[in-house]
Order: C-alpha cells, then structure tokens, then sequence
C-alpha cells in the first residue's frame, strides 16, 4: 500500500469511493504538473471535482470550462486549472472566500486536444484532482486575435458587459471583460492579459481571487455563484498595470 | 513581460505581482545613492552619471595608454522585428544592467554574462504619435522598483528582480499627441518626467509622481497661462499659473496649444535644490501666427523639486521660427575665476550657441557659437538675447499656400540633438556632440486639430560640407575657445561620455564606439558594433575590473526627417544591441 492510499483509508474513508488511484484520462504529463504546480502534494483523482467541457472545441480560441467543486463547499482552499498540452497551460488559481461557492465558468485556449485538470486544495491539505479530455483541431493559442482586427478596441479595453441572475439557493454573476488578452505568441505583439481579478461585496470584502494566465480566452467570460446578499465589484488588473472596476448590483 | 522559464511558481495571486523566489538578496537604490552617484564605482543609478549630468567618471583604471586593450565580454540582442533607434543610457546595481530599447521595452540583464533576466514589453495602441522614431532614454531606478516613460505617454514602475508592472500611470493622452521618451529621474524621493509632443500642439508639462505608487504630487506647465498644481490627498491644490498669466508672450489662444515639450527630461542640481530642464519648440512651427517670445518654449527652466515651482527661466530662442527646441541638457559645473568659485550651467543649444549661465539665478554669463555657420543671429546681446538676422526668418504665407523660403544654419535637427554631452572635471572641457547642417525652410497656414501634426512648415535639410555633418568638438566653456574637434561623415547622434583616464567615448551613425584622448582629441580606439550607436555610453567597475557598456541600433530622426543628408545615411542597417567591453585585469599593469 502506498502513502497515498494510506493516506486516504486513514483521513478520508469516506471519500475513497469517489477517489480513484489510476488516472481518469490518458496523459504523459501528470507527474510534471504535479511537481510543478503541485509541489508533489498529496492528492487523489476525484471524480466529485466536475471538469464540464465540449468533448470537442468547436472553436480552440473560445472553449467553455465549467469547473464545480461544490461537493466540497465551506472547505476549498484554491482551485487551480491547466490545459496540460497548451503551450502555456496555465488557466486560473481560483480562491473563493465565504459567500461565494466554489464554482467557476469560464472560456479558454486550446491548442490541441489535451487532458483538462482542476485541482481542488481541501482545508485539510489534500488536493482533489478533476480531469476532462478535450479533443480540437487546434491552434487556438497561436491563431491571431479577433478583438486587435477590430478599429478602435483600444477604447474599449476593459469595459464589464454582464449581470447577476437569481438561481434559487443562490445567484450567479456572469461578465465579459472587453481585453485581448494576447498571450505573447503571436509575432510581434507582447503579452498583455487581465492577470487579476477580485470580486467584492459591497463593504470591499473580498468574496473571490483569481490570478488569470494567457490560456484564459481573449474578451474573457467570467462567472461566479453567489451565495451572499448585496451587491459586488469586479476589480481587474491586466499585467500592463491597468485597472478596472466593474460595479455588479 | 517574458521571462525564461526556468522559475513559473504558482505564485499566490497579490495585487503587486509575484516575488522572485530565487532572486539574490540586494540592496534597494536610495536617495543617497543618487546623489552619490557616480561616486560608487560599481554602479550607475542616474541617466547622466551624476545627477548633474556631467557624464564624467571618476574611474581611471581604464585610460588612454591602455585603452587599445579594451575588448568586448558579451553582447545582448534585443531580439524581435522591432529594431528601431537604440538611444537609452544603462544603469547598473548589483551586477544588473537596466535599459530600453525601441517601441517601449525594458530588459534587465546579468552584467557578467550579458544574460537576460526579464524583458517588459510594453502593449502600446496602435495609434501611438511619436514625431520623431519610437525610441526610449533609459530609464530611472529608486528602491525596488524600474521606472521609464511609454510611447503612449504612461509612466510605469516594474518590480527589479520580477519585471513585472507595479504600477502604471497615464501621464497625459497619447491621442492628443503626447509621448514619453526621456528617462524619468528622482530627486528627493520623487519620480519626475517631462513629456513629448510638441509638434502635435499639446501643452507641455512637468510632473512629479510618488514612486511607491505613482500618486501624482505635482505638475507644472512649460506654457505661460496654465495654471500648476500640488496635490495633497488626491485633491489638486492650485499652485500659480505659469508665467503669471495668460496672453503675456503669446496672442490669442495660440498657448492653448503652446508646445514647449519637456521631453528630453532634465537634471538636478543638489546645490541649489533646483531642477533644470530644457523645453522645447513653440507650435505651431510657423511663428507669424504667434508674434511675441512665446514662454516658456525654447528655455532652460528651474523649479523646485518640492512643488514644480519656477525659479527661473533663460529662453534661448525667443519667438522661435525654425524649431530650436531648447531642451537640450543644463549640465551643472563649478568653475574658479578671480579666485571666486561660479556656480555654473552650461548648455549647447539646437540653436549653434553655448551658454554659459550663473546656476544660482539663471543669469546670462557668456554665450558664443559652437558651430561654424549660424545664419539665423549674428550673436547674443549682454543678456544672451539671440540679434537676429531678419531675413532668416521664413516668410509669413499669406494668401498663399507658401510663404518665402529661406536657407538657414543649423537645420532645424538642431547643431546638436538630443545627444548629450560631457563636462570632464580634469580638462575643464565639454566634450560637445555636434552637427553642421542647414536647411531650407518655409511657412504655411495652419489650423490646430487634436492629434494631428501642428507645424504650419515645409523644410528640406542639407549638409554645409562635402565630407562631414557631425563634428565632436571640446569646448572651453570660460573662454568659448574649441581646443579640439573630430568630423564626422553622418551626422552624430548618440551621447558622450568622459572619465578620469583622460579619455571621451562616443559613438557614430557608421557603427563605431570610438574613444578620444580628452586633451588631445587623437581617436585611441574603436569598435564596430554592426549598427549605428546612438546610445550614451557608460562606464563602472566590477570585480575589480573596468567596464564600459553601450547601446546600438541605427535610427531616430535622422533617417525620418533628412532630406538630403538622408542619402548619406541610407544604406546604415537598423539594429537592437547592447555590447560590453572590459580592460581585463592583467592587461593593466602591461602599460
């Protein structure tokens, strides 16, 4: 038996039917991640970590992700999202604090068919690893960006289009954020993404972190489930040191 | 900003970007540190060497029997597709080498290995207005944070170790016209910049920012009629309209889009707590619709550090027609004469004169040409006022789409650009990048419309000599005398620089750094770096050894506004480099 098996029967019996040893999709890149962005941490496959996305991208440059962890809700630490064969597979690191569930949709690049992984930090030091295949035709980290053909996107950077839609027990807040988000691949044309963004109540409580990298699709969707009253804020900064501030009521 | 990829934490998401896990622990640059400058041999944290400008090194390990030993250790590509002009000045701290380079990028780089540690590119619109090549000065360092000025007029703090953005602040709309090109400088711990943009009519300004986090402190307008403010808990307190008030030295509107751009930064004096900056043209370019000086453009300002006050001013080129901006740099020296020591400034304007002013209160002391042909004055009165020479000026338009066309000298590029010079403590001497040229040059009507290109003017510019434009000349600056002068083939446009070992580095269009005995004027050595050098060199110690460093990469205005003499330079290829030289150590002692 090893460490991680003994792990599970000794701290979290309950839990080992839904945790499973051996990898739920086929990839040569696991180990890597885990020792990357993992630190080699204890872990489990965890089917209750739901991965929601089209079996095949329509369009690699807008892929919806839908990442539901709410079996673990009042215990998520942080959520963290990679594509494991995109050039730059990093997604998000999601922190939802009290009053926001930990559940998260959002659109992202794919540049080929890939495992899709969220990893879910329990306040007991476990991660919780959900996973999802994607298959594409490609290409959508490296295609050049539709918003930089349209005249004058400059002005409009940063601008929230969105709302809050009552969802019975809770709320949910959808938006999209006018920004290219280039992603430094394309010739020429440097980095420059929304790399943070905050969702606050109305007293300036933080409610949600994420730090955002560039497989987060250009003019980014984002949407969170809220289960405080009163209304929000979306703080955004991009990594040229803009910000914005995006009033949600 | 891209970054190798040796280190990708998954840093834990703060407001003011990741913190360099494997960074060495360094020191953060000081006040102190500033105003010592270039004392401490091992590092260079003022564009400038000093921030007085001197551009004077006090190392003379390295001099003019051994400098035939010098030799490149490592040279740096800027990479990409973008290479354009290459006009910054490193800074170097704690073995890190800070620069620019074109279409407003910053790298940090090992300064023993030439390895780069982290690139910033900044994402500029794609409706930026630079007039004259997308170029960038360098930039400026206090305690962690890089600081330097986009082409589209933002000013932005990156962390040292990370390169990635701490904060950025619009100092004034690009879709107005203006840039930032110079380096910032601090003073007393606050980040002061100009702006560009006079030939689009914007309104030039100076303005102080807190460096921790860009909180604007203070601004002061270059155009009389503009009121300057301090802020004091984000509220704008109002602190004195430039010049008093409006409609004194300008008719009508017209200093509503005065010009007068601060745009190639400026010095500071600690002796007399004053900032010295230079501004730039009057707009439009065609001074018939504009009949008086015009202040502040064309003039050398001081202010005070503290709140952007004006001390004093001294205009070089009153009611300026022909585009002498008067930014060129206000270098502080002392000098003994009758046993009394002069507190002075001295400055070689686009204009062909050098000035020599008292520093303490912006008196005229002496001026005289610097240039061989100046066609526009024939001399400067006692108060350094230019006597014109009334047929120099181009003729007013009229009904007609064109008015009189006149041959004039210098060209309005100026008997000396942007580069700047070097006053060399040992010699006495300033070692003055120059360049003789003239031009034809005719006035047209013009109306103001915002962001467009604001001249009223049509000139060609035309070499005066066969064999050279570009002349680096040493100037006596107490009698005016030229004790010795270096031609040129292209024009020069890249910076000096001077050091205790007797020598004076500069580098040409053609693509040589070359090096000069600073009282002789005998070129001791040269290097070919593939690509003009506009950069200003520097020079600073490490292990024991001496360095000197400097930018390349063919560009600027020279090859957009040339005229004629744009057939001298034609075939000079663009390029993006930075190279480094050492004397190695046991080569010292063999001379």
């Amino acid at each position: 038996m090893n460490w991680r098996l003994s792990c599970i029967l000794a701290c979290w019996l309950p839990l080992a039917a839904h945790a499973v040893e051996v990898d739920p999709v086929p990839s040569v890149m696991w180990d890597f991640y885990h020792k990357q962005f993992l630190a080699q941490a204890p872990f489990v496959f965890d089917d209750r970590v739901k991965l929601l996305a089209p079996p095949f991208a329509e369009d690699a440059r807008q892929v919806p992700l839908e990442i539901d962890a709410r079996a673990f809700n009042g215990h998520v630490v942080k959520i963290l999202a990679w594509a494991e064969l995109n050039p730059l597979p990093k997604i998000v690191d999601f922190q939802p604090k009290a009053g926001v569930l930990p559940w998260l949709s959002l659109r992202i690049r794919i540049e080929q068919a890939t495992p899709l992984r969220a990893a879910v930090l329990t306040d007991d030091g476990l991660w919780h690893v959900g996973s999802t295949l994607i298959d594409a035709a490609g290409g959508g980290c490296t295609a050049p960006s539709v918003v930089r053909t349209q005249p004058g996107w400059e002005e409009h950077i940063g601008e929230v289009l969105g709302g809050r839609y009552p969802r019975g027990e809770f709320s949910r807040v959808r938006v999209q954020v006018a920004h290219p988000m280039d992603n430094g691949m394309v010739s020429g044309i440097p980095e420059f993404f929304i790399n943070h963004a905050q969702l606050r109540d109305q007293d300036g409580q933080v409610l949600a972190d994420l730090e955002l990298f560039p497989a987060v699709s250009e003019n980014p969707n984002l949407a969170f489930d809220i289960d405080a009253p009163g209304p929000t804020r979306l703080v955004l900064r991009d990594n040229s040191g803009n910000e914005f501030d995006a009033a949600i009521p | 900003m891209t970054q190798p990829a040796r280190r990708q934490p998954f840093a834990l998401s703060v407001l003011l970007g990741a913190i360099l896990l494997s960074g060495q622990a360094m020191a953060s640059v000081t006040d102190e540190d500033i105003l010592q400058d270039p004392k401490n041999p091992g590092q260079i944290v003022t564009n400038g060497l000093g921030v007085q400008g001197q551009r004077y090194s006090p190392l003379d390990t390295l001099n003019v029997d051994n400098v035939k030993e010098l030799r490149p250790v490592w040279a740096f590509s800027f990479g990409g597709e973008k290479q354009r002009g290459q006009q910054a000045q490193p800074m170097i701290k704690d073995g890190v080498m800070y620069l620019t380079g074109s279409y407003s990028r910053v790298f940090a780089v090992d300064a023993r290995t030439g390895k780069k540690l982290w690139q910033y590119d900044a994402r500029l619109p794609d409706d930026i207005r630079p007039c004259c090549d997308v170029i960038n000065r360098g930039v400026a360092l206090y305690g962690d944070l890089v600081f330097f000025g986009t082409l589209d007029a933002k000013l932005v703090a990156l962390n040292k170790d990370t390169g990635k953005v701490v904060w950025s602040k619009q100092v004034a709309d690009h879709k107005e016209g203006y840039s930032i090109s110079a380096a910032p400088l601090v003073v007393n711990g606050k980040l002061i910049t100009g702006v560009a943009g006079g030939e689009f009519g914007v309104v030039g300004k100076i303005q102080a920012y807190d460096p921790k986090n860009g909180e604007l402190l203070w601004s002061r307008p270059t155009v009389e009629g503009h009121m300057g403010y301090v802020y004091k808990d984000g509220k704008a307190v109002e602190n004195g309209i430039s010049g008093g008030e409006a409609g004194k030295t300008w008719p009508g509107d017209l200093w509503k889009t005065g010009g007068a751009a601060p745009w190639l930064g400026g010095y500071y004096d600690p002796e007399t707590n004053l900032l010295l900056f230079g501004t730039g043209n009057p707009a439009p370019w065609n001074s018939h619709l504009r009949p008086g000086d015009n202040l502040y453009s064309s003039s050398r300002l001081a202010l005070n550090p503290d709140d952007g006050t004006i001390k004093w001013h001294f205009q070089s080129t009153p009611h300026d027609g022909w585009d002498y901006d008067g930014v060129n740099e206000l270098v502080s020296f002392n000098y003994t004469e009758g046993g009394k020591e002069i507190k002075a400034a001295a400055t070689a304007d686009r204009n062909g004169f050098f000035y020599v002013l008292d520093r303490t209160n912006g008196k005229f002391i002496r001026g005289f040409p610097f240039v061989d042909k100046i066609t526009w004055a024939t001399g400067l009165d006692k108060d350094g006022r230019p006597i014109y020479n009334e047929a120099s000026r181009p003729g007013a338009p009229g009904s007609e789409t064109k008015g009189t066309s006149v041959f004039v000298a210098p060209a309005f590029l100026g008997a000396k650009n942007w580069m700047p010079m070097a006053y060399n403590r040992d010699t006495g001497l300033f070692y003055v990048p120059s360049n003789e040229w003239g031009m034809d040059i005719w006035n047209e009507g013009i109306a103001y419309k915002k962001g467009a290109a604001f001249l009223g003017a049509g000139f060609t510019i035309k070499p005066l000599n066969e064999d050279y434009i570009g002349v680096l000349r040493a100037i006596d600056p107490k009698t005016g005398k030229e004790v010795w002068r270096h031609k040129n083939f292209a024009p020069l446009w890249g910076g000096v620089l001077t050091t205790k070992g007797n020598l004076v580095f500069t580098g040409t269009p053609e693509g040589f750094l070359q090096a000069f005995n600073a009282k002789t004027g005998e070129k001791v050595w040269e290097f070919q770096t593939g690509s003009g050098v506009l950069g200003s060199p520097v020079t600073w110690e490490m292990d024991g050894e001496q360095y000197v460093s400097v930018l390349s990469g063919w560009g600027g205005a020279v090859p957009l506004w040339g005229g004629e003499v744009a057939k001298r330079i034609k075939d000079f290829n663009q390029g993006g480099m930075l190279w480094t030289f050492k004397l190695p150590k046991e080569l010292v002692a063999k001379h």
